[in-house]
């Protein structure tokens, strides 16, 4: 009785020893893509990781007012050079993915060929992630001023708080379509629901994703492991089958 | 720096909006609870008190699936009535009904309740109707009831947020209301702006809650429940 009671506390011993989790500060456009990242990490090095998601802005604001995350996955690359000009971050941010913005739909009338003329005569509301804190949302609008479809898609323009919210607005069919990441609609909890259609790259410019690792990693080895560990051919391969181009 | 005032504006017509339909459609509610002995009456006072407790965010996730066009209730308003009621207005002012209706319920319900039965009888014998007794003789003896329940509705709508960011969509001059005004500004690191708007709220709040304070004491005073 004791020997087994003694095996229990000692099989419990390294949950108890181990290093606390790797805290990630994760743009919501990457949300599956990392789920899937953190799963393999911890598979192989049997290090924790503890993600938050939300937009890229939002966490930026988190980090300059003393948030403890020690690695942040930007959806861009402006808000990981802001904070290390800032002194939050313990290193220089690095490019670790290349996001892809498509138009999304689960209308049966989406037409990804002509889907110009599609939104300019549709009637429902276009979701797009708020433009000021979430990238996505900002080449959105890029996007549809390449395309001059501003002045028709305006009045109809709902405002998610992130891209993952702007995609729930759509999966809802709350709103027609919206411009969401196609990480998001590749994913096993969206694939195969509606339609969507790749954003030509001459639309917007490239949403290039940074990292960084930020001032509280410097107590957590572990941090640096991951931050390496998504430039591994693992982690690249993960990446490109949610659909994001490589650096 | 003066920051757009919209969304103030915005939450002001949105309160009111909310509180005039809560008047004509939670004082009955609260005349039937008070009075009525039906088996229902656990259940709908149940109903009526459930957003106390409910998360917002409960409230906007059923809201948005029930009224997206594809939902439910959101298809057959949008087929008959031509209507979509996710990302607009009058969207909004069903959730705060929804949202607010206990504030409203609950201290006339308490009032009515506790107006004497002889009071409403004497009413019936000199030959009131029964609702010509709960407009003329009931309700005038719990105006201070009605009223904090319309300051409190008001107010609680003010500061609605979580619900608002679910189903608004964050539309200037349609949905961006001074809650969701401050978070955006925070956001944004835009802190004088968000400083108006918060400053403008705190003076509201603390306004309301001494009305509501006054109207109490008023009600004690007077014997608003003869």
């Amino acid at each position: 009785m004791k020997k087994t009671l003694l095996c229990t506390l000692l099989a419990l011993l390294p949950l108890v020893a181990s290093a606390s989790p790797v805290k990630v500060a994760v743009a919501a456009n990457m949300q599956y893509a990392f789920e899937d990242i953190a799963k393999a990490f911890t598979h192989d090095t049997g290090v924790a990781v503890q993600p938050s998601y939300s937009s890229s802005g939002k966490f930026a604001t988190q980090v300059m007012a003393g948030a403890p995350f020690e690695l942040f996955l930007s959806a861009d690359n402006t808000f990981p050079q802001k904070l290390q000009a800032a002194g939050f971050a313990a290193n220089a941010p690095k490019t670790y993915a290349i996001g892809t913005l498509v138009l999304w739909s689960l209308d049966s009338g989406f037409d990804g060929k002509n889907w110009h003329s599609w939104l300019k005569t549709a009637s429902g509301k276009v979701a797009v992630a708020n433009p000021q804190t979430a990238p996505y949302g900002t080449e959105a609008m890029h996007a549809l001023n390449y395309y001059h479809l501003r002045d028709s898609v305006l009045p109809r323009l709902v405002t998610g708080d992130s891209i993952g919210q702007t995609a729930q607005f759509v999966a809802s069919g709350a709103a027609q379509a919206g411009f969401v990441a196609k990480s998001q609609v590749v994913s096993a909890q969206m694939k195969g629901q509606g339609h969507w259609v790749e954003l030509p790259q001459e639309s917007h410019d490239p949403i290039v994703q940074d990292m960084v690792l930020l001032k509280p990693s410097t107590a957590n080895p572990d941090a640096k492991r991951l931050f390496d560990y998504l430039q591994s051919p693992a982690a690249r391969a993960i990446l490109q089958s949610y659909g994001y181009r490589l650096p | 720096m003066i920051p757009d005032l919209a969304p103030l504006w915005l939450s002001a017509r949105l309160a009111l909006l909310t509180t005039l339909i809560l008047l004509v459609v939670g004082v009955p509610l609260a005349g039937w609870l008070a009075h009525r002995r039906s088996p229902l009456k656990p259940l709908v006072e149940t109903l009526v008190s459930m957003p106390l407790v409910l998360p917002p965010s409960v409230l906007g996730f059923y809201l948005l699936l029930f009224l997206s066009p594809t939902g439910s209730l959101g298809g057959w308003l949008r087929e008959t009535l031509g209507l979509q009621l996710v990302f607009s207005f009058p969207g909004l002012v069903l959730g705060s009904v929804l949202f607010s209706l206990p504030f409203m319920v609950q201290p006339v319900a308490a009032a009515l309740a506790a107006q004497p039965a002889s009071l409403r009888e004497a009413a019936w014998t000199l030959g009131r109707s029964r609702l010509g007794t709960f407009v003329a003789v009931e309700l005038p003896g719990v105006r201070a009831a009605l009223a904090a329940g319309a300051v409190m509705s008001f107010a609680h709508t003010v500061g609605e947020f979580g619900l608002v960011l679910m189903i608004g969509g964050n539309i200037p001059g349609v949905t961006q209301v001074a809650s969701i005004a401050v978070y955006q500004q925070v956001e944004q690191m835009n802190y004088p702006a968000a400083h108006v708007y918060a400053g403008i709220l705190c003076g509201f709040a603390f306004s309301v809650v001494l009305l509501v304070n006054l109207l109490r004491r008023y009600a004690d005073r007077h014997g608003a429940n003869p």
